[in-house]
């Protein structure tokens, strides 16, 4: 398993992680190129559905954060 | 997750804040080398499990209960009694195991396990706990009594 890249959906809150994320970006942060973004709102926005969802359509992991 | 034998590891919760890159880039590759450790999730090894957290997950039950909580922790339930926060996390446990057992009867029953010992062979939760769930489920509409079977009751999906 040397080469498994996991997918892991990240849901991130507008106003405290994806701006945290952005800016990483603009400071030219490396981070790994596993997370695939989904942007919410308010991290309280996060149904436990959504997780369930996102494993079911295949996502090896998940974070929240806000 | 861990009830359903997927393990709360998979799931990765954080505060970053919006000034915090660094702690940002932290969380991720911390996130990443974790599932990268635990390896690929294969969701069709869980379908049965998947489907019923997220029957229980959008059940009136349990969204009920959690719509509950600040009322009878803070101000306090119909009877004027206030929870303390642990107890009314345990009731909410309790409530989401046995809520979650049932989802599952249920989508073994809808696989064609139509009695207690194959869905004991299926699922492996205890005869007793089936059985007794079972008429929880036929109370509420979600499975019924097909006759006897070679002296075995057989039930039904609805």
């Amino acid at each position: 398993m040397e080469d498994f890249e996991p997918k892991i959906v990240a849901f991130l809150c507008n106003w405290c992680a994806y701006a945290g994320a952005d800016l990483a970006g603009v400071s030219r942060l490396q981070y790994p190129s596993n997370i695939r973004t989904v942007r919410v709102m308010c991290s309280g926005r996060v149904d436990p559905l959504f997780i369930i969802k996102a494993l079911k359509q295949g996502a090896d992991g998940i974070l929240t954060a806000g | 997750m861990d009830l359903a034998g997927i393990g709360k590891e998979r799931l990765h919760l954080a505060w970053v804040s919006s000034a915090e890159a660094q702690r940002f880039v932290e969380v991720v590759s911390q996130a990443t080398a974790s599932v990268k450790a635990q390896g690929e999730f294969d969701p069709s090894a869980f379908t049965m499990q998947l489907e019923a957290a997220e029957k229980t997950l959008s059940g009136e039950t349990l969204r009920w209960l959690v719509g509950k909580e600040v009322k009878t922790t803070t101000t306090g339930d119909v009877y004027g009694r206030k929870w303390d926060t642990d107890s009314f996390e345990t009731v909410l446990d309790s409530v989401l195991e046995r809520e979650y057992h049932k989802n599952l009867i249920f989508s073994a029953i809808k696989d064609g396990d139509s009695n207690v010992r194959a869905i004991h062979a299926k699922i492996g939760l205890p005869l007793q706990t089936i059985s007794y769930l079972l008429a929880d489920l036929e109370k509420t509409g979600m499975a019924e009594f097909r006759g006897m079977h070679d002296c075995i009751p057989e039930f039904a999906a609805l």
